[in-house]
């Protein structure tokens, strides 16, 4: 199944760019699925219908999906909320608490990320589908997405097992003294350990450079620009190869003279800023006469945004961290256009290699061949991150 | 002390609008602090200013913030947060990423309201308008008190857990930090002071919220169920701003007359959705609003002869009323239809569901013992009667 990621700042256009791909690569013969991650949905508005929370077809080849956190949650966790809940009745009786509901739940850390990542499992296992375009929230959402499985994958190979070991040296011991019940029970660590095999699985999708693919949408607008150069790096740095920028909303000619003048002449700067800016192909798409609302106007947009392209393609192929021989060193590189070194940091741990860019923090497994050896010399050339390991 | 949050969907130009109400209300002489609590934060950009986390002084009455969650949060809850953070690094986790598991979700939007109490407390500001982060997350800030509940009942469980049960039995196996019993001072701290303050600052009469817009269809569907998510949490509605109109003279031009056309019919329909708040327009401008001098002379075009700090109008809001036989409760819920709904009364609650958010209305006992008799929805308020029971007879 190809998967195609769509990000970039709020308000330029992910929805709209999300469901012209989805219908274009529709007329290209694709069964499409299209996955909203945004809590604040916008699938319904821009199809110009309302959608509940369940997978909808809305035209030929073409179904939609607002993803609903809660009823997700009520579907998927039951075991775990009822764990939590016989823990906090053990409370209750002291300050009479009423059971937690789904809504508190959402207050754990990373559960919105994990219902999404689970629903693009749900996608590919079901099988009905060979395009999965998923409709990102805005880019810090995203990111936090993309990292999410490292988490996971370190709490699981660091913690996880040797807590259910002690779990069961404890649990007679807490029977006899009546506080077993306080224990999560075995059912709990199946519960985790299936989590964590789709978390691993979705994560074998979303970095597999030959079905998982970003699209970054932007429109000509300076703030836009800027934060959308940063993305294109992070997303590099957690193993995402973005294929292409989507441009939309360009004044067209007609349009860019009289009261709009000087709003076509900083768009001009802008759009050769995105050009020097992103190392992959730009399909623009110039603003419209009227919003493209529904299916038909949408189908419209892909031909113009498309052409006779198929969406589904990929418009440029990079992998952004790759390894090389230099010599008889390992150089490992990673793409991170647009960066100063000065924002970058790199420190080895263990068997991981720890990068942090900015905000933005990855640990990256190191293979086998370069494992124990020493970091030699970390450099940032052409928008490029080579991380040399001795011989 | 005045407050105005805005919100609105991504790109409608939210924090422009609240720069300029903020400018322009510094230059009518109102002591005014305009604050972001977007991470992404542009407000430096469009002030064209270096801000940072405390107010700096831009100009005559007029001071400028941008919040960072992080510190903020080290600030106010720093023993709540060094345990987490040692928690999950002692599980394996490193620290940065435990750094940002402790950063619970809303972060954001507490550390602003907990800013804009400093400022309320320091009696130094008339008027504070806050950017907010986009809709997504402000629907997270109406319901915080929720959330914030929800955190903490969940983290001194699990802390729990870990120090009554865990460690007396097993000590030597499971060697987890135990929580001190600072932490939970600080956990009843935190409901106490975050959770009931905020809600108090967000329900005070000169409390409001403005929704940004812009006429566009996708833009007008997210502000309708705003307005409201925003009524089923009674919090007021002032005004909303309709955004980047074409003037006459862009619309007269031939691409834009599609444009021109509809911009005239979604204002009017703004306008049947939100009365009787006030729709309030602002230009598209020939240029970037960027800086003072220019932010200003967009809000005196916004503003006009309207006073940005007022209370420019009044939104529905939560009634009771007696009957013949009974009570009723009215809950305005513009744009809702009866599909979207789901009524229920638990305990001394009464719950409704609409859309994908659920609220919990506390009733006045005299009315919460009654029992249910009807739900329905008359003119976009949602009607809820109670039946007075019989005198005689019931237990």
């Amino acid at each position: 199944m190809r998967v195609l990621l769509h990000t970039g700042k709020g308000g330029v256009g992910k929805t709209t760019m999300a469901l012209a791909s989805a219908f274009g690569a529709a007329e290209h013969g694709h069964r499409v699925f299209v996955l909203s991650t945004d809590a604040a949905h916008s699938i319904g508005d821009a199809l110009g219908t309302s959608l509940g929370s369940a997978p909808r077809q809305v035209g030929e080849r073409v179904t939609v999906q607002e993803l609903s956190v809660l009823d997700e949650l009520d579907d998927a966790w039951a075991v775990l909320q009822d764990w939590i809940n016989v823990f906090l009745r053990g409370e209750r009786q002291e300050d009479g608490e009423e059971e937690l509901v789904a809504e508190e739940l959402l207050a754990f850390p990373g559960l919105e990320e994990l219902i999404a990542l689970r629903a693009i499992r749900k996608v590919e296992s079901g099988g009905e589908h060979d395009v999965c375009v998923v409709d990102c929230a805005p880019t810090g959402a995203t990111l936090r997405l993309l990292r999410f499985p490292d988490v996971v994958k370190f709490f699981m190979e660091n913690v996880f097992d040797w807590k259910r070991r002690s779990m069961r040296a404890i649990r007679p011991v807490a029977r006899r003294v009546g506080a077993d019940r306080f224990l999560p029970s075995e059912e709990v660590f199946d519960a985790f350990e299936r989590l964590y095999e789709d978390v691993a699985d979705v994560r074998q999708i979303l970095l597999d450079g030959d079905r998982t693919s970003a699209r970054l949408v932007v429109n000509p607008a300076r703030v836009v620009v800027d934060e959308t150069r940063r993305s294109f790096a992070y997303l590099s740095l957690y193993g995402v190869a973005t294929d292409a920028v989507l441009v939309n909303r360009v004044l067209p000619a007609d349009a860019a003279s009289g009261y709009f003048a000087r709003w076509a002449e900083r768009e001009r700067q802008e759009l050769g800023e995105i050009e020097r800016s992103f190392p992959v192909p730009r399909l623009e798409l110039p603003l419209q006469r009227a919003e493209p609302i529904g299916p038909a106007a949408l189908t419209r947009l892909a031909r113009e945004l498309f052409g006779e392209r198929d969406p589904a393609d990929f418009f440029s192929r990079s992998r952004p961290i790759r390894l090389r021989k230099d010599a008889r060193r390992t150089v490992l590189e990673i793409d991170l256009p647009n960066i100063s070194a000065d924002d970058v940091d790199v420190v080895t741990a263990g068997r991981d290699l720890v990068v942090r860019v900015e905000d933005a923090q990855r640990l990256i497994s190191l293979p086998d061949s370069v494992l124990g050896r020493r970091l030699e010399h970390v450099q940032l050339r052409g928008g490029v991150l080579e991380v040399t390991f001795a011989p | 002390m005045r407050l105005v949050l805005y919100t609105g969907k991504g790109g409608v130009g939210k924090t422009t609008t609240a720069a300029a109400t903020a400018v322009c209300a510094a230059e009518r002489g109102v002591r005014t602090l305009v604050v972001s609590s977007d991470m992404a934060h542009s407000l430096g950009d469009v002030l064209d200013r270096e801000l940072s986390s405390e107010p700096s002084p831009l100009g005559p009455n007029l001071d400028a913030m941008e919040i960072d969650p992080r510190a903020e949060i080290d600030r106010h809850y720093g023993t709540i947060r060094e345990y987490l953070v040692e928690l999950f690094r002692y599980q394996g986790i490193d620290e940065v990423v435990a750094d940002e598991l402790a950063l619970f979700p809303g972060a954001e939007e507490v550390t602003a309201l907990l800013a804009v109490e400093e400022a309320a407390r320091s009696g130094r500001y008339d008027f504070v308008v806050v950017d907010c982060a986009p809709t997504g997350s402000t629907l997270r800030l109406i319901t915080l008190p929720e959330m914030l509940t929800g955190v903490l009942r969940i983290v001194p469980a699990l802390a729990r857990m870990l120090s009554t049960v865990v460690s007396p039995i097993a000590q030597a196996v499971v060697r987890a930090p135990i929580p001190r019993t600072a932490v939970f001072r600080e956990a009843q701290r935190l409901i106490d002071q975050s959770a009931v303050q905020l809600r108090e600052r967000l329900s005070l009469p000169e409390t409001s919220v403005r929704i940004v817009a812009t006429p566009e269809r996708m833009v007008i569907d997210e502000a309708r169920r705003c307005y409201m998510e925003l009524s089923l949490f009674d919090l007021r509605c002032d005004a909303v701003v309709m955004n980047r109109l074409l003037p006459e003279s862009a619309g007269r031009e031939d691409f834009f007359q599609d444009r021109w056309t509809t911009q005239g019919e979604r204002r009017r329909e703004l306008e049947e959705l939100f009365a009787p708040v006030c729709v309030v327009d602002a230009p598209l401008q020939r240029d970037e609003v960027v800086g003072l001098e220019l932010l200003a002379a967009h809000g005196r075009e916004i503003f006009a002869n309207r006073e940005p700090q007022a209370l420019l109008s009044e939104s529905p809001r939560i009634r009771f009323t007696r009957k013949a036989g009974g009570h009723c409760v009215h809950l305005p819920l513009p744009g809702a239809t009866a599909t979207d709904l789901e009524v229920a009364v638990v305990e001394d609650d009464l719950i409704v569901r609409a859309g994908s958010r659920r609220r919990a209305i506390p009733l006045p006992p005299r009315i919460a013992r009654l029992p249910l008799e009807s739900a329905r929805l008359e003119a976009g308020t949602l009607v809820v009667s109670f039946r007075r029971s019989a005198a005689k007879g019931g237990a």
